[in-house]
């Protein structure tokens, strides 16, 4: 049997390690069989293993590599899960979606658009918020450190130039539109270990954040939101708010409300920046 | 010692006596959080050196550029007194299986494996630092042991040596090699950095761990290798079930008195 080349071999042994089923699958499948006739034509068995055994050890250990790195950023979905559910997710996200980069940081990133689609999933809208909140949450503990604003740039705008002016979110901020209480979930399942809510619905945002380099969360009712999303997306203070105030029924805010956020968001170090258009 | 997350505080706090610190690369190449606004208070603080798991020097697969790049502004960053990896392959066809899978020891891979190590540390600009891996297969194509290869290629290519000694114990008893002949193989002019560690032992085969105290044999093959090297600089690995401070510092400090003690007896 003629000795296999540097490229077969690594081809070979990465078509068995990565395959779904068992290390027997792999050595059988298409890809694997593709580049060597047998599993020892590749790997000497030793004193105690087989070939297929020992190469069964990568296979093995592969996949649940795979689940702790998506464990350490979606801890939350995994408790929901369960250890045997979350690992069943895991194990067709990496078919569907392998590492393709040098960091394991990376692996995660189309972890939330896989469980709004994966078959046989319960409660999917809610795992499907509670998987975008966890990235949004990687996402901001990984981003440029970018300073917040500070009460003496505040105090250099006139009043008179509020309505005109933009605020401008640090780096490490994202905004979220949820339907399903997933920020209390997260809550529950750092506390006590108590009952977390699971079911119903919830309308209404979470906006997440960096300050002092922790991660930080804020719940968002649906005007809340509304503005905030607004003032992101470059809307100046008149424009955002005249939105929000627009909308009528149980959207509708008071004033004080309007002052009362402004301050949290401000004071939690939300924004960046104030920038103010000038006219003429 | 290693820099790891949970001792974090207790570094930033108490400031303790370390003669220096070994960096998870990829832990600090994608963050502009804590990771590295932690990293730049120890590397303003204490020595550096950066070490890796995603070089992939022996795939056939290009080499990563954008990877190198980022590893050499950290590099720069922490002013790191070395750069190492492993000797092995974490992927091809575009693919990363995130593990230190093992080289065919052939003429071709020593060729293959040579070249990149040059472009490597053209690229960095400094010299490449490369580890002995753990293993759990032996290739059938292979035509020479671990040892020389590991030795052809420090010479051929002009790279430092990191010399796992733990990973010699591990792949010894997995393959059926003798550990120290293996040390004795080492070409002690080029060995910079060792690493010391725990296993969890299967009865049919031994995983590197990194999870525990070395057990008495590494000992015994550290002394053996420090004999041929002099004082090296050595670290302590523990990634699983790190435990507090305190206690990787007393491993730490256990391998320095090890060693001092190894090297007055030789004389």
């Amino acid at each position: 049997m003629p000795r296999a080349a540097l490229d077969r071999v690594q081809r070979w042994m990465q078509a068995v390690i990565v395959h779904p089923g068992t290390v027997d699958d792999g050595i059988r499948s298409p890809a694997a069989a593709a580049e060597v006739a047998t599993v020892e034509d590749v790997v000497r068995p030793s004193a105690r293993l087989t070939a297929a055994e020992r190469v069964g050890i990568y296979h093995g250990m592969y996949l649940g590599r795979m689940v702790d790195a998506l464990e350490s950023d979606y801890p939350a979905l995994q408790r929901l899960l369960g250890a045997e559910g979350f690992a069943d997710l895991v194990r067709g996200y990496v078919q569907a979606h392998p590492s393709r980069s040098y960091t394991l940081n990376r692996l995660g990133d189309h972890f939330p658009e896989f469980v709004a689609t994966a078959p046989g999933l319960r409660r999917r809208g809610f795992c499907h918020d509670l998987a975008r909140l966890e990235r949004a949450m990687s996402q901001v503990f990984d981003e440029e450190e970018t300073p917040a604003l500070t009460p003496e740039a505040i105090a250099a705008v006139p009043a008179d130039a509020w309505e005109g002016a933009r605020l401008h979110p640090i780096a490490a901020f994202r905004l979220l539109a949820v339907g399903h209480p997933v920020n209390a979930y997260v809550d529950a399942t750092r506390g006590d270990g108590r009952a977390a809510p699971q079911r119903g619905r919830r309308r209404g945002g979470v906006a997440v954040y960096r300050r002092m380099y922790g991660v930080c969360r804020l719940d968002l009712s649906p005007p809340a939101h509304a503005l905030l999303e607004a003032l992101a997306a470059g809307a100046t203070i008149g424009e955002a708010v005249g939105r929000v105030l627009a909308q009528g029924g149980r959207a509708r805010v008071a004033a004080e409300d309007l002052f009362r956020w402004f301050r949290e968001w401000v004071a939690e170090g939300i924004f960046r920046a104030v920038t103010i258009e000038r006219r003429g | 010692m290693g820099l790891r997350t949970v001792h974090f505080g207790h570094i930033l706090a108490r400031q303790p006596e370390v003669d220096w610190f070994e960096v998870l690369s990829e832990n600090f190449l994608d963050t502009g959080g804590r990771p590295l606004h932690v990293l730049d208070q120890v590397a303003e603080r204490y020595p550096v050196v950066l070490h890796g798991v995603s070089l992939s020097i022996g795939s056939v697969d290009p080499l990563d550029r954008d990877y190198l790049r980022k590893l050499k502004a950290l590099a720069r960053r922490t002013r790191a007194r070395w750069v190492s990896d492993h000797l092995c392959w974490t992927g091809v066809l575009g693919r990363n299986v995130h593990d230190l899978l093992p080289m065919p020891y052939t003429e071709e891979a020593l060729r293959h494996t040579t070249e990149r190590v040059r472009q490597v540390s053209d690229i960095l600009e400094r010299p490449l630092v490369l580890e002995n891996p753990s293993s759990y297969v032996e290739f059938a194509s292979s035509t020479m042991p671990e040892s020389e290869f590991l030795a052809r290629l420090a010479r051929d290519a002009d790279c430092g040596l990191l010399l796992d000694v733990n990973n010699v114990y591990v792949s010894a008893f997995n393959h059926g090699f003798d550990a120290g002949a293996y040390i004795d193989a080492m070409p002690a002019d080029r060995v910079v950095q060792y690493h010391l560690a725990g296993h969890t032992h299967h009865g049919t085969h031994i995983v590197d761990t990194h999870s525990d105290h070395a057990v008495p044999e590494v000992w015994q093959l550290y002394a053996r290798a420090c004999r041929r090297t002099g004082h090296v600089s050595t670290l302590y690995e523990w990634d699983e079930n790190i435990p507090v401070f305190e206690v990787m510092h007393a491993e730490a400090l256990k391998a320095r008195a090890y060693r001092t003690h190894v090297m007055a007896a030789a004389g």
